[in-house]
């Protein structure tokens, strides 16, 4: 072998072995990467009854949870249904009128997925826009069937929303999901035939 | 020394680079609103509608008929009643965005909560060369009412359309205790 081949043959090797360090490296970042980010979702902070909640777009502080034939309208349910709902405290703390809180809470010890209808308990009607700084006690009401066994205690997650200020398509100003903020242990107490709100 | 040029050229063609990102209009901004402002003593007007106040009133409780049944809204904050002519130009418009930025600099849109109030601009519709009056209700807490701007569009977040906006005078009045806005729906 010449010296010419020697050296081709030693920077061949260094680049296989530049690139496999590489590899190796980018594979173990990706693993613990997705490592943390399981355990990340898997604490979600548990927070108490009435304590004030911070969701990006919304402070919440969830109040208390029945289940009943009657929604908080003062009107039935349709008949086999009965409506659980979950009253809290909620302000939009954006720069803007909005509608956007469906996805503010789930149950999570719960099948039923859907999301839940919002009404407004000072005009006991449905909800739309919340306003800036005017925070206003709602009632999120899920409608299950009426023979459909309960948890004693309900378990509401809080997802948040995050601002950024540019996205990514669009490169406007918006409101993006960020995950599970809190999760609140509520006891579910049964409301009699027109006692709800 | 060429190594030393090199990453010079580089980092500055880098910089270069950064820097038109940065400068970029957005998207949203080039296809914004189409903007005409004014003062609450003019009418202001766009190429496709014209915006005049004639009142404005605020008040804790509103009242109003819808359908028979009577409705009193209350609010933590104040109803501010605006009293508006709306002219359209150039073709049949409704005009369903109504905002009122209030002293913080936040957007207040029109209350939903209201929307069955008698003469409610928000359920009208312009029909060009037609003045047409009415009223949109807002809910908003007292401290915004002292520097107040009303925005109004066709729509919401108008992309390449008018939105006209009006700078309010300062209100003098104290809020009423209630405001009976009349009857709706008969």
């Amino acid at each position: 072998m010449t010296e010419p081949d020697k050296a081709k043959a030693s920077g061949k090797w260094r680049t296989r072995f530049l690139a496999a360090v590489g590899g190796i490296t980018a594979a173990l970042l990706s693993l613990g990467y997705s490592v943390s980010k399981q355990n990340a979702t898997d604490t979600v902070p548990k927070v108490g009854v009435s304590t004030l909640i911070d969701a990006g777009r919304w402070n919440v502080s969830i109040l208390k949870a029945s289940s009943g034939p009657d929604l908080p309208t003062g009107l039935s349910v349709s008949p086999g249904l009965k409506a659980i709902v979950v009253e809290m405290l909620l302000e939009n703390i954006s720069s803007e009128s909005s509608n956007l809180y469906g996805d503010l809470v789930m149950l999570s010890n719960f099948p039923d997925t859907q999301k839940p209808h919002y009404y407004l308990l000072r005009d006991r009607s449905i909800l739309w826009d919340l306003q800036p700084r005017m925070p206003e006690a709602v009632a999120a009401v899920w409608e299950v069937p009426a023979d459909l066994e309960l948890p004693p205690v309900l378990e509401v997650r809080v997802q948040g929303v995050q601002f950024k200020p540019r996205d990514n398509l669009y490169a406007a100003p918006g409101w993006f999901p960020h995950g599970d903020v809190a999760q609140v242990s509520l006891p579910l107490s049964a409301s009699e035939p027109g006692n709800a709100r | 020394m060429r190594h030393v040029m090199r990453i010079l050229a580089i980092v500055f063609a880098a910089l270069v680079l950064a820097a038109l990102q940065s400068t970029t209009p957005p998207y949203a901004m080039l296809t914004g609103p189409i903007r005409t402002a004014g003062h609450q003593s003019d009418t202001v007007a766009s190429a496709t509608l014209s915006l005049a106040i004639e009142d404005i009133s605020n008040a804790r409780t509103i009242e109003y008929e819808h359908f028979g049944k009577a409705m009193k809204l209350e609010t933590s904050g104040v109803w501010v009643v605006i009293d508006a002519r709306l002219q359209a130009f150039r073709q049949t418009m409704p005009i369903r965005a109504a905002t009122l930025v209030g002293a913080s600099g936040r957007c207040y849109r029109q209350s939903e909560r209201a929307a069955g109030a008698p003469d409610s601009l928000a359920a009208k519709t312009l029909q060009p060369g037609l003045p047409t009056t009415g009223i949109f209700i807002f809910e908003l807490p007292e401290d915004e009412t002292t520097d107040m701007t009303l925005v109004v569009s066709e729509q919401y977040d108008p992309q390449l359309q008018d939105e006209v906006s009006v700078k309010l005078d300062p209100l003098v009045a104290a809020p009423q205790d209630q405001l009976d806005l009349g009857l709706n729906g008969d």
